[in-house]
């Protein structure tokens, strides 16, 4: 190949580039984050200063037997990471568990703001200005399956992601602990205990 | 409690350990008076199954006696039982629809990670089958702690010896699904590949269910006599170009369909199966497939394809191209044990099946490191090793 044919691919490969470069640049954005489920969007797992997480089970039992279980079973409040449980004696307040409190730069308290019987339960920190967390339990018939039992979170990253753990890690975090949450609450629910592998009450 | 323990690859340790307890209310404490070395236990023993650590207690083929019950139990102390290697929990959706092994409930969360990542979902708890399926101590120990003990273990009765029902924990109902899986229409031509504990309980599961001829593939010349000696018509691979060979066995056919009793440790020196050998070694991977490529090339056209042999990771050159354009249908899954347990009792209890002919040697508990050796490095003769703690 002589010199002239290489000065000429050469050019055509800049040009090209150059014209893939434009294109790339030009191309719209995902635009439509409607068309994926909620938190399952690629491009944006954002909601203004939020980041969005969660997780869904089904559970074989009552829409009530589920509430009643997240809401009064101390075996499962000894178990959930991330999961707020109810406080005591105030109905509307939840106490954060011992992750999410870790995980918060401040103290949080969380406060239930709507709740539609055996449906939905939402939930918002109070904060200084606006909420540094969101959360909600949705419920909804699955078939065969049992109800669908779907918990949303939406945290500020600024007061969770502390310098040990960057967004990605704490979304990453709250995701895998609100799974594991509801899978614990599931095989309660359905079986009277959660799964372990230990040999021996005792053992680590 | 001693308990035979993995302490790293290729290395086996009878170890003194902690007696299980009571942990959950449905739990019950086994006294385990017989315990199998399988096929699969080669796996971890080989180190290609991944989340295996030190001191964990192997063995997933045990029977025993009831000594500790929770207070949900059904049991009661002093029976005997059989366990089923699938821990399940028998309420979720899964088990609902008898499909054991892939209940939603019975691998604990803090283990369920990494066959997420894996496999898409958590899978099943197993005994002794490392942490991917949940970190479930296994029965190759004085003592088990068996969750779920109102629906896993199998009663059975005092007076059959554990020889004729140690099996009934895997590999005689895993042949069963084997061939159930395949679909066996009475006169049909079934190739099994491996002739191990597994695959001997395929072909004689195969005839069970109405095969007119199995056709048993295998490079040992022991296991491929008690192939023959269960009505099999044994080829030898070392000898026989295997997809010729089939071809001219069922008059240009083929199979109707065909069983991988093999998994994940093919053997051989075929191009594929070095490829893969070195990949394995080197941690690019974990399936020697040779032998499913072949069996999925051998099959009819419109066959089935069963593979209770046990993969983990993912092979390469998988002949899909072959299963599509063939129309062939693949049926696996890990074995739901406790569907098939009462049936084959019944068989056992009536002397249709005495599955006690695979037993090549009888060890105690201690010499567990030379049964997992003997087992894996003299096939010829070392065809199932039974321990008693």
């Amino acid at each position: 190949m002589n010199l002239a044919n290489w000065a000429r691919y050469g050019l055509a490969a800049t040009l090209a580039t150059a014209a893939g470069g434009v294109l790339m640049i030009r191309r719209p954005t995902h635009a439509n984050h409607d068309a994926a489920p909620a938190r399952s969007a690629r491009h944006a797992r954002r909601f203004g200063d939020y980041r969005v997480t969660g997780a869904t089970v089904s559970i074989r039992a009552t829409p009530e037997q589920i509430l009643d279980c997240w809401q009064s079973d101390p075996q499962l409040w000894r178990d959930l990471e991330y999961l707020p449980i109810p406080e005591g004696n105030q109905p509307d307040l939840l106490l954060p568990s011992a992750e999410l409190r870790a995980m918060a730069s401040r103290p949080l308290l969380i406060r239930i703001v709507t709740r539609r019987e055996g449906e939905l339960i939402a939930w918002a920190s109070e904060g200084d200005d606006h909420a540094d967390m969101h959360g909600r339990m949705r419920l909804h018939d699955n078939g065969a399956k049992g109800i669908a039992v779907e918990v949303i979170m939406a945290v500020r990253p600024r007061d969770f992601a502390s310098t040990l753990k960057t967004e990605a890690m704490m979304a990453e975090a709250l995701k895998l602990g609100i799974l594991r949450d509801l899978r614990r609450m599931k095989m309660l629910i359905e079986t009277g205990e959660i799964a372990t592998a230990r040999m021996r009450p005792d053992a680590a | 409690m001693r308990a035979a323990t993995f302490q790293g690859k290729g290395h086996i340790e009878v170890r003194q350990m902690p007696d299980p307890k009571i942990v959950n209310p449905r739990d019950a404490i086994v006294e385990v008076t017989s315990t199998a070395i399988c096929g699969s236990d080669l796996h971890l023993y080989d180190g290609v199954i991944p989340g295996v650590e030190k001191d964990d207690i192997l063995g997933h083929e045990f029977m025993g006696r009831v000594v500790d019950v929770g207070r949900e139990s059904t049991l009661t102390i002093g029976q005997r039982v059989v366990v089923p290697f699938t821990i399940f929990c028998g309420q979720c959706f899964q088990c609902a629809d008898q499909r054991y092994s892939a209940c939603d409930n019975s691998c604990p969360v803090e283990n369920q990670q990494v066959a997420e990542k894996a496999f898409g979902y958590p899978l099943a708890g197993m005994f002794g089958y490392s942490h991917l399926t949940g970190g479930y101590a296994g029965g190759q120990a004085e003592l088990v702690r068996v969750p779920y003990s109102d629906v896993i273990p199998q009663i059975v009765p005092d007076d059959i010896p554990d020889d004729r029902l140690l099996f009934l924990s895997d590999i005689l109902p895993t042949g069963w699904m084997a061939a159930l899986n395949a679909e066996i229409e009475p006169g049909d031509t079934i190739a099994v590949w491996g002739c191990g504990p597994v695959g001997l309980f395929s072909i004689l599961s195969a005839f069970h269910q109405g095969a007119g001829r199995v056709i048993a593939i295998d490079g040992v010349p022991g296991r491929l006599a008690m192939a023959e000696g269960l009505g099999a018509e044994p080829v030898n691979f070392h000898e026989t170009d295997i997809l010729d060979g089939l071809m001219q066995m069922t008059g240009g056919v083929g199979p109707d369909a065909v069983i991988d009793a093999i998994g994940m440790e093919s053997h051989g020196f075929s191009i594929d199966n070095i490829a893969d050998r070195i990949k394995q070694t080197v941690g690019m991977g974990q399936d020697r497939a040779h032998v499913l490529r072949q069996a999925i090339l051998a099959c009819r056209k419109g066959g089935r394809v069963s593979v209770p042999g046990v993969y983990g990771g993912k092979a390469d050159l998988f002949p899909l191209g072959a299963l599509m354009q063939k129309g062939l249908q693949l049926r696996t899954g890990q074995t739901h044990v406790r569907r098939y347990t009462e049936e084959l009792l019944d068989m056992i209890e009536r002397d249709v099946i005495d599955p006690s002919f695979l037993i090549s040697h009888r060890l105690p508990l201690d010499d567990a490191a030379r049964g997992y050796r003997n087992f894996r490095d003299h096939q010829d003769d070392w065809i199932k090793v039974v321990m008693q703690p």
